[in-house]
């Protein structure tokens, strides 16, 4: 196999690795923004699920719970789970990660002092004005580097998905390695991690200097 | 109030992932076990829902879903067949570094040993699944080939290279030890010769380098020569085996013609999975789907659920997932 075939079809098994990485960022940043919020409801039964969803999606491995998630339907409601695989992946990546981002997020939130919100009170502003006008902007630049770190842990992850038999970009290297006996496919698919992960802390360092609002 | 019914919910949950479990577990067992689950599922189920009355309306759509179907799996039996047609046979044989000639010749004279006096075939007997395959009889032994029973370097230790996930030549035992034709085999031969026995379990995909790094002397777990014949040093070839094809019984699929516009699942670096891209891809380009799985197992579970059609796999590992279903 010359080298440009092994490029073309680890290409298309790259295609494959972004579009579970973007999927999977797009559903849960904002799935996380949802879990801490009732996280830190008011109301205990509340507090108490999202606990038990976070201690459990941070506790066991991601390979189990996307296996849960493809077998799950059918071994417990006999549903048909043919053409389910994508879907199961992404549902799997999302929920998993938004548990960490919730945490991330929580610990932005928690990290504001109370004389925030007492200035805000005093200055008139309402509940939500309060939340995303002082609030929230000083969150997210607090918890800009937790993030990157989760975002470059997710690059890496995508590889899980050949637990189910989705042929990303690292099962291919891995399936051409054997058939032709090389070490190159893995050398390729290291380059193309670092390469990555390299642009998404580049593209973070970028969003943190924009909220380098105080030099 | 919530703190109850919220309480009740996990208890509901916890009993449905229970309910999986079983029928997951009870896959072969006797429909009489089956039942009993069955009835026993059904109790806890109305135990849960009497509990639940007049908490809320859902209560018993909620109770409803803890009852899971156990008797569709007992239908399901093991009704896994193997097409008549095949894709093609292989021979295992023992891969040793390029230019272990010596090391090649004598733990081959051992395999042979042992093929006369008996001891090949009485492991073989330990796995019915491959007791076919096996190809070596007295008439293959030439005598003058055969190293003197203890006649190796007592000091030497023979580091045996396989995949610790290929039932039945080398797998995990039910009592948690190493086990397979292949491991006992290879533990008669340094028992015959007086060496010391180390398994080195390895991931399949670092095999060569596992191999030129020297952190083992062979590979040897159901390890296919064709195709690979420059690449090692082979020593005897003890086992043949063919590539099948393995559907469900009630699946209408007879011929590999029928294949087609169907999905096939293989596992990835597998003869099976070579063939398929190689000597039948004229097959394989008739499949709706060839679709590459980690291990056979999980392809297992996914023709089990519908989500495949049929499964490319050679006939020792597909009778041993047959025989061990569930």
């Amino acid at each position: 196999m010359t080298l440009s075939t092994m490029l073309s079809t680890m290409g298309a098994g790259m295609l494959r690795t972004c579009g579970i990485f973007f999927l999977t960022l797009l559903f849960s940043l904002p799935l996380g923004m949802i879990v801490m919020l009732l996280r830190r409801s008011r109301f205990p039964v509340v507090q108490w699920i999202m606990k038990i969803y976070i201690a459990v999606m941070r506790g066991t491995p991601l390979m189990l719970q996307l296996l849960a998630w493809y077998f799950g339907p059918y071994y417990l409601f006999g549903w048909s789970i043919r053409g389910y695989r994508f879907t199961a992946i992404i549902l799997g990546f999302s929920m998993n990660y938004a548990a960490y981002f919730a945490e991330i997020y929580r610990g932005g939130i928690e990290a504001i002092p109370a004389g925030q919100y007492e200035a805000a009170e005093v200055l008139g502003y309402t509940h939500a004005q309060t939340f995303f006008k002082i609030i929230l902007p000083q969150v997210v630049k607090t918890i800009l580097p937790s993030v990157t770190n989760e975002i470059i842990t997710l690059v890496k992850d995508t590889s899980l998905a050949f637990t189910l038999a989705y042929n990303e970009m690292f099962s291919l290297a891995k399936q051409i390695a054997a058939s032709q006996t090389s070490f190159t496919p893995f050398l390729i698919a290291g380059v193309f991690y670092f390469v990555a992960n390299y642009v998404v802390a580049f593209a973070m360092e970028r969003v943190e200097k924009a909220f380098d609002y105080y030099s | 109030m919530k703190k109850m019914l919220c309480l009740l919910l996990a208890l509901v949950m916890a009993l449905a992932l229970c309910a999986c479990g079983s029928s997951a577990q009870t896959g072969t067992t006797d429909e009489e076990a089956l039942a009993e689950v069955q009835a026993a599922v059904d109790e806890v189920a109305d135990d849960v829902a009497a509990a639940l009355e007049g908490v809320t309306d859902d209560a018993a759509a909620i109770a409803d879903s803890v009852r899971v179907d156990v008797t569709d799996d007992a239908a399901a039996g093991a009704a896994y067949v193997f097409l008549d047609e095949d894709l093609g046979t292989e021979s295992y044989a023992i891969g040793f570094r390029l230019g272990d000639e010596e090391l090649a010749e004598t733990v081959s004279g051992a395999v042979m040993a042992l093929v006369q006096n008996g001891t090949y075939a009485a492991i073989g007997e330990n796995y019915p699944e491959i007791a076919d395959y096996l190809c070596l009889t007295a008439d293959d032994v030439d005598a003058a080939a055969i190293p003197e029973q203890g006649s190796g370097d007592p000091d030497y230790t023979f580091k045996h290279g396989f995949d610790l996930d290929y039932p039945p030549y080398s797998y995990l035992q039910d009592d948690g030890s190493v086990g397979g034709f292949d491991v006992e085999l290879c533990q008669a031969v340094c028992e015959y010769l007086g060496w010391g026995y180390e398994a080195v379990p390895f991931n399949w995909d670092a095999k060569d380098m596992e191999l030129n790094a020297g952190s083992c002397d062979c590979i040897w777990s159901g390890f296919t020569k064709e195709g690979r014949e420059d690449a090692y040093t082979w020593g005897v070839t003890y086992s043949n085996n063919t590539q099948g094809i393995l559907v469900a019984a009630d699946s209408g699929i007879a011929t590999l013609a029928d294949l087609a516009g169907r999905s096939v699942g293989v596992q990835t670096a597998t003869s099976a999975a070579e063939m398929l891209e190689d000597s039948q891809a004229d097959l394989a380009a008739t499949f709706a789907e060839l679709r590459v799985y980690e291990t056979y197992t999980i392809a297992f579970n996914d023709l089990k659920a519908g989500a495949i059609d049929a499964i490319a796999i050679d006939m020792t590992a597909g009778a041993f997932l047959i025989a061990n279903e569930g």
